[in-house]
């Protein structure tokens, strides 16, 4: 059994991807005081929209908007449900998820006639992938930092940018006053729904480029059920990170690794599948144990110190 | 007094009248799509809304439904009741059915059926408190999102169970992945003849008393029911929420336990599941129609039944993805759960009926007066 390292690597790098987008879309509603569990069934209907979008139109570009508006769109859906009709956010979430992954394959049932995938009836497209010129000729880095998605560069980018609209800009201190304190963000006349919706837009962006890189980089059509948990894992990975833009990247860099583990290991050995299968998942409920523990420990230090 | 009864009153019947608008909203949204999407809308309708009770077979398949969502909807009545959207339920069901086939086909038929039945259920419940532990344990003692670590072990269960099927109990002889045919004495008999209704549905409904008689006769049952309602004053008069809600959870996954046990015996066979079947989600949708009072559960039961029936009907008359379903379903939670939904009448009315009231207190306070 031979691993091509340097595969490897660059195939961790375009796993994480998708969790580095949606962890940056669980991030800013968390720093809003929401938990978003709705980004998966988000980033599963960006990915639909994209691929039929990019069809319709016959322009990738065009294609690559309406998964992000889809995701926008599919965000403000949850902001509405939850902060004008007053749901409870966990089971508004757990409710869309499920219209999600009945509505996608409905939709793409009546488009294509197909249930399971729109490989046969759309056009393929697939965002360029980018060779850097000085480093693509460095032997080893090389062959992991250049030839990626765009899309991969633009998560990077992203998490910088997420980081700035977070730290740096009025609205990044408005989203995190009301995370805090809704009611004292209110007494300084920060309207609290405003700021959700707001929250549910950016959180909606991210998590429609997460379904756009699906459908149209890592595979170039949709398929049921293809987000298969990455927006809970981008969630668990911001959770872990305590909420830190580049703690998250790294985090889902970690789990991106798992899955490339899991399929690497899937083409070069005879173990069921089954057990490959549950690597990712493992590491998350591995990782969260790990990580609560640790803050559990760390907040009984400061409460014995306090003594 | 008989003031605080009126409203209570009004308040009570507006749930109601919440639940019944939200069923009929989304009802109203499932006739649209068909007619918008249809080519003989009127037909499709009509068999959307009439084909489930076309035939003696088909009311009995509205029925043999209803018992898994019956049992799920009891299961997550238990999680939902202390405010933790546990979902561990989904693959509970999955693994529960798949324990107990291959259980049921080791003893094979050397059992009699009123030995291996009540077995078998334990089995189930055994395997849906097991599994539920890990997700309930890590909120109890880690504060764990029990939502997120639930979802995670779904998928880890799923492939847990597909392993069992593929590896330790798969039927070469046949064309499709499927285990091999369950014992005779594990399969539940039909009643009422005609109908072809498994006899599932009396074990649902046992659950349905007992489950009730837990929630509302029992000291458990009545603190269950505060911890979920007002945690804060729980913790005030000194219930201990996280054993509580641990001990709830443990019970819910008991119950998807035994409804993945009842499952097969009813209704199949062979196991065939190759992947997770939605029943956790269908018991959550169950639960929040129920307003979380077992009670009422096979009431909606029945109507998610109703109008999965329905949708198979349509599904194969017509052509139309039954999968529309689901989005009907996300649908009726979001309107049962949204507060703000008819709550400007429910404040209207309450508010008219106290102004009555205190009109009339005041009229007689002047009489007397005078």
């Amino acid at each position: 059994m031979s691993i091509d390292i340097a595969a490897f690597i660059a195939d961790a790098i375009k796993m994480a991807t998708p969790l580095i987008f949606a962890a940056l879309a669980a991030l800013i509603n968390r720093h809003a005081g929401m938990f978003n569990m709705g980004i998966e069934g988000m980033i599963l209907c960006a990915a639909l929209g994209a691929v039929t979008v990019a069809h319709y139109s016959g322009n990738m570009w065009i294609g690559v908007l309406g998964g992000v508006l889809t995701g926008v769109i599919t965000g403000l859906f949850i902001a509405f449900a939850h902060l004008t009709g007053k749901t409870d956010l966990y089971l508004t979430c757990i409710a869309f998820n499920l219209m999600a992954t009945g509505g996608t394959v409905f939709v793409m049932y009546l488009l294509t006639g197909e249930k399971s995938t729109t490989s046969g009836a759309f056009r393929s497209y697939q965002i360029p992938n980018i060779n850097i010129p000085i480093i693509k000729d460095i032997p080893f880095i090389g062959k992991i930092l250049s030839g990626q998605s765009l899309l991969t560069y633009l998560a990077f980018i992203s998490v910088f940018v997420v980081w700035f609209i977070l730290y740096k800009t009025r609205i990044g201190l408005r989203i995190r006053s009301v995370g805090e304190n809704p009611k004292a963000a209110e007494s300084v006349g920060i309207s609290v729904t405003k700021v959700g919706y707001i929250a549910f837009l950016l959180c909606g962006l991210f998590a429609g480029l997460a379904g756009t890189f699906l459908s149209m980089s890592w595979v170039t059509f949709f398929m049921k059920g293809m987000v298969s948990g990455r927006g809970y894992i981008g969630l668990s990975a911001q959770n872990m990170a305590n909420g830190s833009p580049i703690g998250s990247a790294l985090v889902s860099l970690l789990f991106g690794t798992t899955t490339s583990f899991s399929t690497t290991l899937k083409s070069q050995s005879s173990f069921p599948t089954e057990f490959l299968e549950m690597i990712p998942y493992l590491a998350t409920i591995l990782a969260i144990i790990f990580t609560s523990i640790y803050s559990i420990s760390k907040q009984k230090r400061i409460e014995r110190g306090n003594k | 007094m008989k003031g605080s009864r009126k409203t209570q009153l009004i308040e009570s019947i507006m749930e109601v009248v919440r639940i019944v608008a939200g069923m009929a909203i989304a009802y109203a949204v499932a006739l649209l799509i068909l007619v918008l999407i249809s080519d003989d809308p009127i037909f499709i309708v009509r068999q959307f809304i009439l084909g489930p009770f076309s035939s003696p077979r088909r009311i009995g398949s509205i029925i043999n439904l209803a018992v898994p969502f019956i049992i799920c909807g009891l299961s997550m009545c238990f999680m939902y009741a202390v405010n933790k959207f546990n979902l561990i339920g989904e693959s509970i069901f999955m693994l529960s059915g798949c324990v107990v086939t291959f259980v049921g086909i080791l003893i094979g038929d050397r059992l009699p059926m009123i030995i291996m039945v009540p077995l078998l259920l334990i089995i189930g419940a055994i395997v849906g408190a097991v599994l539920s532990f890990v997700p309930a344990i890590m909120d109890r003692k880690l504060n764990a999102n029990v939502v997120v670590v639930s979802l995670m072990l779904n998928s880890v269960i799923a492939q847990l169970a597909i392993w069992i099927l593929r590896y330790h109990m798969r039927d070469t002889t046949i064309s499709f992945t499927g285990s091999k045919t369950t014992p005779e004495s594990m399969q539940l008999p039909t009643i009422l003849g005609n109908l072809r209704i498994g006899s599932g549905i009396i074990i649902a409904l046992i659950l349905v008393v007992i489950i009730s008689i837990l929630f509302f006769k029992t000291s458990f049952g009545w603190k269950m029911r505060i911890v979920g309602a007002n945690p804060n004053f729980a913790r005030a008069v000194g219930f201990s929420t996280l054993g509580i809600s641990f001990t709830a959870q443990l019970l819910g996954g008991a119950l998807a336990g035994i409804g993945g046990a009842t499952e097969i015996m009813n209704t199949y066979k062979r196991y065939l599941w190759t992947a997770t079947t939605g029943h956790g989600f269908d018991g959550l949708l169950v639960a929040v129609l129920a307003r979380k009072n077992p009670i009422l559960v096979p009431i909606g039961a029945l109507f998610l039944s109703y109008i999965r029936i329905g949708a198979d009907v349509v599904n194969t008359s017509g052509d139309i993805p039954s999968e529309f379903v689901t989005v009907i379903q996300g649908i009726i939670i979001l309107l049962v759960a949204a507060e703000s939904f008819l709550s400007g009448t429910k404040r209207r009315l309450i508010y008219n009926t106290v102004r009555k009231e205190e009109a009339e207190k005041q009229g007689e306070s002047n009489k007397e007066v005078k």
